[in-house]
């Protein structure tokens, strides 16, 4: 047999070679970066879809795309460790490599005609504005969104520009922004995301609700909703885990026989309740 | 081969744990193969007579007293001469608490390799110096009648002979053959740091297993060990490999005795190890 | 069937060794293991290599692809690869059972791995059927034929001084016909091996065992265990892998390594947050992997019955045992394990 070549095309573990075009301080331990790829996007994925970042001398983590444009993808991140720091050092123009799409993504066809409850805490709302951002362009394929966002901090929050300016703007749609604690300038909510939840005290009638934070927010928001009466097959949420492949071989982002990264991140609680309790 | 023992030690760990003594025993079972003997860890007093003793009780069980040094309880273990030196070598370490852990000495009479059971009797324990145990709240069994047929640091004049080059070739080798499965590593009684700096992602050790990274981890522990070591040979047992990882501890261990001795690690509470502290006759060539 | 005196074995590989390389089991001071056949090389046909032949396929440190970065620029560089024509001499039917397992972690569920699919086509297997079983082997119970090699190209079989060569591809026909002039046609009388020390039974096990992720069993069970990778890095359908960059300067190149499970530091995120925090959580994982999730998402148990767990652990953890005492603790009884004195 002749010898083979190992074609980048061929290669699911092999990135493309992309440009930070354009970083963007979200808060102060989150920013946006843009990214793009000699020829436009490296890939189109789907809301709720993952990409692989990575700066190829220090290393590889997985993490949601939170947007994209025409010709870039958009990913939020957080700065907790080595890579991230490494990330946040970054000016725009720096070369980075990105491979994916990577998981199942929100489940668009179960959303589709529905209200949606949108609720995030934190760097939470980064995979949620994918799924808000696509409703918003296909504004006509689902019904009432609604929008609960919460963070620490009144400079905690994340995507000011759309949680104050672009969402509250579009038809059918509210959105409720809180914090735990309020500064001087701060005239809005204060209270954690669960209170507000209940404040709002949605009806789970023609709803799912979709949410993704914190795990403690995570606790007693699925506490609220099942007072509200949400079953468990409307609730979605987006996992993380530890990965390093992102295709299903390399064995550790495994909640029993299921691959976070092939077969999540998103999960609705009903199937989370039939997996076991490790995550 | 030592029935009585074994009826002894279950009298012994049933009592201690009906009388709330303690709250585990640990000693070993046996297991499928008849050359087979395990660590077992006994919380019912009915389940003292799993216990046993016969010659293919190999691990030292000291070790398994750091997966429960912040958890209170109180804990009975066997020990044989040289696992007593283990718990020395923990309470120096300031590991564990001595309220905390109830010591059963065996005197031990050699025993044999489980990973190589038609030899006699078990390479390390040729060369023992302590069957008798060091440290214990009771002993069982009859004071051993055995000699080592091999001095303590036998052998280890094959590689002080060596030239600089032939240590290189030497270790090199022994060194390409390690898998990094760090068995060595987590049977070790002096091993008992928090985070070891191996797991801490790449940060010291690049995960690539290649000769220079994996000569970096055993010389690393190997020093690590220097005066620490109490050379019960687990590592070395434990390696799936066959790398002699003994032989560097015991020329440490020998370097260290001639330097600063006579010392021998663990035998006595009362003496810390040399590298951790200072004695003004240290010698001091280097300064 | 081809017979062949196995004094003769080495003229075999050494005429295959003109246009492939051979890899044959061969006695390392006491680690038997699978390395290219040279002159001298002592072939040994008794017992199973310590590592496992996945190492073939699947090696334990490998090259991904090779970067360069310049100030903002990176740059990724594909791996021209060049593995030319292997075979395997002397796999064992466990081993070779195995590379089912491997072959559908890496070639399905949408992703195809190009490092090891290459290696793995490009690879001629002669499998080794077993006479005898060692102590720690139990295959059988595994539903593992140790008289029978399915996906081997050569079936070999000895008895006493001969060995027996069967081809089963086309790949293995052509193989044997290169070598036509150093056997003859016969027949040898081979018994496969029945004898086995240890058992166990996984029949019904796995759809057991989904009641049981929160069973005391796994704290009492996971006691003795010391949290080393001896028994994920030799078993031959253990996979985890990591990916790591290692920089030098202004290039590097990202390899993947074995990794287990067993390890602190396999599941801990940047963050802090460790989903398999204690030894409970990670050695339940690596039971319930091959004797729950493995079976669900593959449809096989993942584990073939080799021994060398057993045979290598430190504390003597013994899967035959713990299948054992799992049937108890799901309450399907004991099985058909006949006790082993």
């Amino acid at each position: 047999m002749a010898q083979e070549m190992l074609k980048a095309s061929a290669n699911p573990l092999l990135p493309v070679v992309c440009k930070v075009t354009k970083i963007v301080d979200e808060t102060p331990d989150v920013k946006t970066f843009h990214v793009t790829s000699e020829n436009g996007k490296p890939f189109t994925p789907m809301p709720g879809q993952l990409g692989m970042v990575s700066l190829v001398d220090v290393g590889e983590a997985m993490f949601s795309v939170t947007s994209q444009g025409e010709d870039h993808l958009e990913f939020a991140i957080k700065r907790v460790g080595m890579l991230t720091d490494a990330l946040h050092e970054m000016e725009p123009g720096q070369e980075i490599a990105v491979r994916g799409p990577y998981g199942n993504g929100f489940p668009i066809d179960m959303c589709k005609g529905k209200d949606l409850l949108f609720i995030g805490g934190g760097i939470g709302l980064a995979p949620l504005r994918s799924l808000i951002n696509y409703c918003f362009e296909n504004r006509n394929d689902f019904g009432h969104i609604q929008i609960i966002y919460g963070s620490r901090s009144p400079a905690d929050l994340c995507f000011k520009d759309d949680i104050f300016n672009n969402w509250p703007k579009q038809e059918n749609t509210r959105v409720d922004i809180t914090v735990d604690k309020g500064d001087e300038n701060w005239t809005g909510n204060e209270g954690f995301v669960p209170q507000i939840l209940e404040e709002v005290n949605p009806s789970p009638e023609g709803k799912v609700a979709v949410v993704c934070g914190p795990p403690i927010m995570i606790k007693f928001v699925l506490q609220s909703l099942a007072k509200m009466n949400f079953t468990d097959d409307q609730i979605v949420t987006t996992l993380e885990m530890r990965m390093k492949c992102g295709i299903g071989k390399c064995g550790r982002c495994n909640i029993g026989s299921c691959y976070v990264c092939l077969d999540g991140p998103v999960f609705t609680l009903k199937q989370l309740n039939n997996m076991p309790n490790e995550y | 081969m030592s029935n009585e023992l074994t009826t002894q030690m279950r009298e012994l760990a049933k009592k201690l744990l009906e009388e709330e003594k303690v709250q585990m025993v640990i000693g070993w079972e046996k297991g499928s193969l008849p050359y087979h003997s395990t660590p077992v860890f006994v919380t019912n007093p009915e389940d003292a007579q799993k216990l046993i003793w016969d010659e293919y009780c190999a691990n030292n069980l000291a070790s398994y007293l750091l997966d429960y040094r912040n958890s209170g309880m109180k804990i009975a273990l066997f020990v044989k001469g040289c696992d007593s030196r283990a718990i020395v070598r923990l309470l120096q370490d300031q590991q564990i608490n001595r309220e905390n852990v109830y010591v059963i000495g065996i005197n031990c009479p050699g025993i044999k390799d489980n990973f190589n059971p038609e030899k006699e009797i078990a390479e390390r324990c040729r060369d023992c110096t302590h069957p008798e145990p060091v440290l214990y709240d009771e002993i069982i069994g009859e004071k051993p009648d055995r000699a080592s047929d091999k001095e303590r640091f036998e052998g280890i004049e094959e590689i002080e002979n060596m030239t600089p080059d032939e240590k290189y070739q030497f270790w090199q080798k022994e060194y390409d053959k390690c898998i990094r499965c760090f068995a060595c590593r987590n049977v070790c009684p002096g091993c008992s740091c928090r985070e070891c700096i191996f797991d801490q992602g790449q940060k010291w050790l690049e995960r690539r297993v290649v000769s220079s990274e994996n000569a970096f981890y055993h010389l690393t522990r190997a020093l690590h060990l220097a005066g620490r070591c109490i050379e019960c040979g687990e590592c070395e047992r434990v390696c799936p490999m066959n790398i002699p990882i003994m032989k560097l501890n015991k020329k440490i261990a020998k370097d260290i005795d001639s330097l600063f001795g006579p010392y021998e690690a663990a035998v006595n509470l009362e003496e810390m190890p040399p590298l951790g502290k200072y004695k003004e006759e240290d010698p001091e060539e280097f300064m | 069937m081809k017979i062949i005196n196995v004094e003769k074995i080495p003229e075999i590989i050494k005429k295959w060794q003109n246009d492939c390389e051979v890899f044959v089991p061969v006695d390392n001071e006491g680690a038997v293991d699978f390395i290219p056949w040279s002159e001298g090389s002592k072939i040994t046909l008794e017992g199973n290599s310590l590592v496992p032949p996945k190492k073939l396929f699947f090696p334990q440190t490998e090259t991904l692809y090779k970067y360069e970065t310049k100030g903002q620029s990176a740059n990724v560089i594909a791996l021209e690869e060049k593995t030319a024509q292997r075979i395997i001499f002397g796999i064992r039917p466990c081993d070779l059972k195995s590379l089912e397992m491997l072959d559908d972690v890496f070639l399905t569920k949408g992703f195809v791995d190009p490092y090891y699919k290459l290696k793995r086509e490009n690879t001629a297997l002669v499998a080794l059927l077993c006479a005898e079983a060692c102590d720690t082997c139990f295959c059988t119970s595994m539903n593992i034929d140790p008289g029978a090699a399915s996906g081997a190209d050569i079936v070999a079989c000895k008895s006493g001084e001969q060995l027996g060569l069967q081809a089963q591809t086309e790949k293995g026909e052509e193989l044997l016909n290169k070598v036509s002039q150093l056997t003859t046609e016969g027949e040898i009388d081979f018994k496969k091996a029945g004898n086995f020390k240890l058992q166990a039974d996984i029949e019904g096990l796995a759809e057991k065992l989904k009641e049981h992720f929160e069973s005391p069993y796994w704290e009492a069970a996971c006691r003795k265990c010391i949290g080393c990778g001896t028994c994920t890095y030799l078993c031959p359908t253990c996979h985890c892998f990591d990916i790591n960059s290692n920089t030098r300067g202004d290039h590097g190149i990202k390899t993947r390594c074995w990794d287990s499970c067993m390890f602190s530091e396999y599941t801990l995120m940047a963050g802090g947050h460790n989903p398999r925090p204690g030894k409970k959580e990670r050695f339940r994982q690596r039971f319930l992997h091959k004797l729950q999730y493995f079976p669900e998402r593959y449809n096989k148990t993942a584990c073939v019955g080799c021994g060398r767990c057993l045979a290598k652990c430190p504390a003597i953890v013994d899967i035959t045992r713990i299948i054992t005492e799992l049937r108890e603790v799901t309450g399907i009884g004991t099985g058909n394990v006949e006790s082993v004195s």
